[in-house]
Order: structure tokens, then C-alpha cells, then sequence
């Protein structure tokens, strides 16, 4: 399987400075959250295809976390507030 | 016998429907109602008779804390009730100072918001043996089930996938009138149900 880019390639222009160090949001393995639940809330939040959402839910599940998105931090603490609302165990930090 | 939930088309309309009895119903609804209150707490009578809190009760720890300790939004994750830490997690495990910045900003509005999930989706419950729900409801309920899930599975030990399995073998041991058991029966349903709805959501 194969996965789609995160997010679009951000085109700079001209002489622009160099974009912040990109944040990421990362869902952690929970005993307690279904599959198929964690599936769904990537791909209703994210707007993520059913084959990239189960993707990274397999991650999760396997890898016991999985980046599931980046970008700056003022999303990436948006995202992890949304996934609190999920039940999913998200946090958000900078992509070291 | 509870029919767990399917995808129906009706017109241009989806639902979601399944099929509880008044029972299942109300334990349901019943649990909604407590981590709503675990939640945003209001004053209560710890001792009402309901089912769940004895269940609680028998594993020696309560489902509320005291609204003092919850009025503390500043207070460590470490200081909380485990339940309550668990919906409403740690958002940054580098920097404690980022993550408590995030509680500070959004903590108020998240406990608002699975308040009125949680309230909604235990009017919904408390309807109708027939469930016949739209998409928001449908969202609303399977959010719901998540957080009580969350909670008993806390409450229940359960911190790593083996933890599941091992609780499980456990429960086969125990007798069956021990809360342990009961709550693992109601947890087992909790999941079922919601299983059943994932699965007819992500049926797109």
C-alpha cells in the first residue's frame, strides 16, 4: 500500500524565508479505540481516502503511533484539539 | 436481544439504525450521563442507586471526582482523576510548558464540547428501542461510546492491548456476580454496539 502525501508541496516564492520547522500531530496506540473507529475519525477529519486513513490507523496499531499529519504548529495543535474531541490519544510537537 | 446498528437508505436520506431494549437502553444512557458529569460536574448525590455507580463502587474507586480537584484546570495530569486524564490527554509529551499553554486554551471548550455530545447522544438513547439516527446523530452517539469506553477501560486497568486480552481470560475466573465481571459484560457490549455503528459510518 502506498500513501499519499500528507499535505501538498508548499511552493516558495521568490525570496522567501525559509518556511518554520514544520509541526507534526501524532495519534498513539489505545487499547480501548476500535479499528474501525480510528479509521473513520482520519477520514472525516482529515478528509484522508479509506486507504490512506487505514493505513495510518494500522500504523497506530502496529507501531503504537503514527504521524497522521504536518504542517504548522497553529494546525497541528487544531488537529490534536479535534482528535481530543475523538477520544484519540494525539499530541503535537515540532518534526526533530 | 440488542440488533446492533446498519446502514438504511431511505429516499435521498441515510440513518442508522439499531434495535435496544429499555435496558440496554438505559445502561447505556445511564453511563453518558456519568461521564458527562465526571466531565462537567455538577453537584449529585454519590449514592442513587444506579447501576453503574455501584458497579464503580465495587471496584473501589468512584466515577466522579470532587468538583474542586475538577475546577483546577491548571493542575497536572498526574494530580487527576485517571479517567478524566485519559479525555483530556497530555497534547505535547516533550514540553510540559506547551502542553499545559494547550490546556489552558482549550480545555474549557473540550469538556464543553463532549458535555454536549455526551448529552445529546443520552437523549438519543433514552428514545426509543428503535434507533433510527442521522449522520450527526450518528456521530454524536459513536463519539459518546468512545468516551464511557474510555472511562470504564480506565477504571478497568486497561492500558495496553494486552491488558484486553488478559482481563478477558481473567473475567473467565471470576465469579459472575463480582462488579469486575459485570462492568467487562457491559464494556463488551459498549464495544459491540459501537462497532456496529463504526462500521455502517465507514460504509461510504
Amino acid at each position: 500500500m502506498s500513501i499519499a502525501p500528507v499535505q501538498e508541496e508548499v511552493t516558495l516564492t521568490g525570496d522567501d524565508v525559509l518556511p518554520d520547522t514544520p509541526w507534526i500531530t501524532i495519534v498513539w496506540n489505545d487499547p480501548v479505540n476500535l479499528m474501525s473507529y480510528v479509521t473513520y475519525v482520519l477520514q472525516t477529519h482529515f478528509g484522508y481516502s479509506r486507504a490512506k486513513a487505514e493505513k495510518l490507523m494500522m500504523d497506530v496499531h502496529t507501531k503504537g503511533r503514527a504521524v497522521v499529519a504536518n504542517g504548522t504548529r497553529e494546525a497541528m495543535e487544531a488537529d490534536t484539539e479535534a482528535l481530543h474531541g475523538y477520544g484519540l490519544w494525539a499530541t503535537f510537537q515540532k518534526d526533530d | 436481544m440488542a440488533r446492533g446498528f446498519r446502514r438504511r437508505r431511505s429516499g435521498s436520506h441515510v440513518r442508522y439504525a439499531a434495535q435496544l431494549d429499555p435496558l440496554e437502553r438505559a445502561t447505556v444512557a445511564g453511563l453518558m450521563d456519568q461521564v458527562r458529569e465526571l466531565l462537567e460536574p455538577a453537584p449529585r448525590t454519590r449514592d442513587d442507586g444506579d447501576e453503574f455507580s455501584s458497579i464503580v463502587a465495587g471496584l473501589g474507586m468512584g466515577v466522579t471526582v470532587a468538583a474542586e480537584d475538577q475546577s483546577e484546570l491548571d493542575a497536572s495530569a498526574a494530580e487527576r482523576d485517571p479517567a478524566l486524564a485519559r479525555l483530556l490527554p497530555t497534547a505535547n509529551r516533550q514540553d510540559d510548558e506547551v502542553a499545559a499553554e494547550f490546556r489552558r486554551l482549550t480545555e474549557t471548550g473540550l469538556r464543553r464540547r463532549k458535555a454536549s455530545t455526551l448529552a445529546a447522544a443520552a437523549d438519543l438513547m433514552r428514545g426509543d428501542d428503535k434507533l433510527r439516527l442521522d449522520e450527526d446523530q450518528a456521530r454524536a452517539v459513536l463519539t459518546a461510546l468512545t468516551d464511557v469506553r474510555l472511562v470504564l477501560g480506565e477504571r478497568m486497568g486497561l492500558r495496553t492491548d494486552d491488558d484486553v486480552h488478559l482481563l478477558e481470560a481473567a473475567a473467565e475466573d471470576l465469579d459472575p456476580d463480582d462488579p469486575l465481571s459485570y462492568a467487562l459484560s457491559v464494556y463488551d457490549f459498549l464495544t459491540w454496539l459501537q462497532e456496529t455503528l463504526a462500521s455502517a459510518m465507514l460504509d461510504r
